[in-house]
């Protein structure tokens, strides 16, 4: 991989970019009155989790206060969304055996925002032996299971057997990752790693593989100009023990970022006045690249740190001897 | 005439065809034979380097050989690529050719810096682009020096693949199959099949695919 210094200059200007573009873009992740009945799930929920999830770790991580203080705003602002979890017992009421008021939930719980009825209602749905069924596909399951462990549920399946199951844990041949897997990859490591803050459970045989074949996806995906997935990883890297640095990969991916701070999905920033359009085009992948830049941020720390130096509000942190070069 | 040549090579390394003679291919009266050899470089040999499948044509091969390298010398400015390609088909007359007269030149020297000081996806079409000096016994110190940058061809290996550039993969599969330690999680030997598959209608693709299998055993 490409040895380089990062610039946590560039970095920071990423993050608080994009968590300005985020913050002008409130209004577009705001939920609608019928979120919970007839509304698109993929244009209210979705975001909001997506906000929600990127915004609570940036809150928590980033080494700059007014970093954190900002995203941790847009976090507050999703709860308050779901009007203090309240939203969950609807949408878990309307559609009980249904996943993702789960995963979203997760998202709060892990931060220590509850809501007791919400408690109660996922106590009993979860230890179904129809919740043990398995989903759409195992990286989905892996996010399943972080939630429940995030709100301190029982598993309902075993994460290691079921991540060997994984386009991750088979170590599919490089070459014959599409996008589909790409993204599946990526997803694999968030859960896995709980979105980077539990780096040291990546095992060493895995980091071997991501470590060499991450420039060259990297690559082909700067190529391509999908920059939410050259984002993602991004993130996948900095995940790594000792962390490579790939400056010119930045350098591109803060190209394609607007002077707005809204980074397109694929390609030249889309020119349409549609306000909702340029949010669907530009909200995740501006979430990503503010995440991405944040874990690379706090990989840059530990480098110049060293070993020891690791941030201690990650959980677990890191120890030499779980590097794969290790013996 | 490139691509039947290449052909012809990869047939006879695949051990079809007929006996392969490479003056019976390329033929010295032909005007286009020194460019058509030139690009070829060592790969217009190749076949002689397996026992039993084919005989030097004597005179007839070292005339075709001798037409190319004095058509095609790189010159003071020629790229690393240009000066090894020729280097290349320089050590392959003395290994496939022996005892001409006069002896064959001295295989003039080629720099290796750039083997070090690429970043892995320029040295990765590099290494492809000279592929044909995969085949043993040639340039034992350059495949020394690529072997330190395995994991970085292996990554070029996998670009390529995924942008559908097959030459460029076989040319690079080829070179992984030749260095010791190519990267266990990269599936050489299928993706040396795959590659045949999707691109195998290339000749040159086809060449060093063939060229794999023969000489390294890879790609099965």
């Amino acid at each position: 991989m490409t040895a380089g210094h990062s610039d946590p200059g560039l970095l920071d200007r990423m993050v608080r970019s994009s968590l300005g573009w985020l913050e002008g873009a409130r209004g577009q992740f705001r939920l609608p009155a019928n979120v919970t009945t007839d509304a698109d799930p993929n244009l209210t929920l979705k975001p909001l989790g997506e906000l929600a999830e990127l915004t609570q770790l940036i809150g928590v991580l980033h080494p700059r206060e007014d970093i954190r203080h900002t995203a941790r705003g847009l976090f507050a602002f999703a709860w308050n969304e779901t009007r203090d979890g309240e939203l969950f017992a609807e949408l878990i009421r309307g559609e009980p055996f249904a996943t993702y008021p789960v995963e979203l939930y997760g998202v709060f719980a892990q931060a220590g925002l509850r809501h007791a009825e919400v408690d109660e209602l996922v106590r009993t749905t979860t230890r179904l032996r129809g919740w043990r069924v398995a989903r759409e596909d195992h990286t989905r399951t892996l996010g399943v299971l972080n939630a429940e462990r995030r709100i301190g549920l029982r598993q309902h399946a075993d994460f290691s057997a079921v991540l060997a199951l994984t386009g991750l844990g088979g170590l599919p041949e490089p070459w014959a990752l599409d996008r589909k897997a790409a993204y599946g990859v990526t997803h694999d490591v968030f859960h896995l790693t709980d979105w980077g803050r539990n780096r040291q459970r990546l095992s060493p045989e895995l980091a071997q593989y991501l470590r060499l074949w991450l420039p060259s996806w990297l690559e082909n995906w700067l190529e391509e100009q999908l920059w939410d997935l050259v984002g993602e990883l991004l993130a996948v890297t900095a995940c790594l023990p000792k962390a490579p640095h790939d400056p010119a990969a930045w350098q591109r991916l803060a190209d394609a970022q607007a002077a707005d701070g809204s980074v397109p999905e694929m390609g030249a920033a889309p020119s349409s006045d549609d306000p909702d359009e340029l949010f669907t085009a530009c909200y995740h992948s501006t979430l990503v690249t503010a995440f991405a830049a944040t874990l690379a941020r706090i990989a840059a720390d530990e480098a110049e740190a060293g070993p020891s130096g690791g941030d201690p509000a990650l959980v677990g942190g890191r120890t030499p001897c779980e590097s794969e070069s290790a013996p | 005439m490139i691509a039947d040549a290449a052909t012809g090579v990869a047939l006879a390394l695949r051990g079809e065809g007929d006996p392969y003679a490479l003056s019976g291919i390329l033929r010295q009266e032909d005007a286009l034979t020194p460019a058509a050899v030139r690009v070829l470089g060592a790969d217009a040999l190749a076949p002689y380097a397996v026992e039993h499948r084919a005989v030097a044509v004597g005179a007839d091969d070292e005339a075709v050989v001798r037409q190319a390298l004095a058509a095609y010398p790189p010159g003071a400015d020629a790229s690393a690529v240009s000066a090894w390609t020729y280097r290349g088909l320089v050590e392959a007359a003395h290994a496939f050719l022996p005892g001409g007269a006069p002896p064959w030149p001295p295989p003039p020297e080629a720099g290796t810096g750039w083997v070090e000081s690429d970043p892995w996806p320029k040295l990765a079409h590099r290494a492809s682009q000279l592929a044909a000096l995969a085949l043993p016994p040639l340039a034992p110190g350059l495949a020394e020096q690529l072997a330190g940058r395995t994991d970085d061809l292996a990554r070029g290996f996998v670009r390529a693949v995924r942008r559908r550039d097959w030459l460029q993969a076989a040319g690079l599969g080829r070179w992984l199959a030749r260095l010791p330690e190519a990267p266990q999680t990269l599936g050489l030997d299928s993706g040396l099949a795959f590659v045949r598959q999707m691109g195998g209608t290339d000749p040159r693709v086809a060449l060093h695919v063939a060229a794999a299998r023969r000489f390294h055993g890879r790609g099965w």
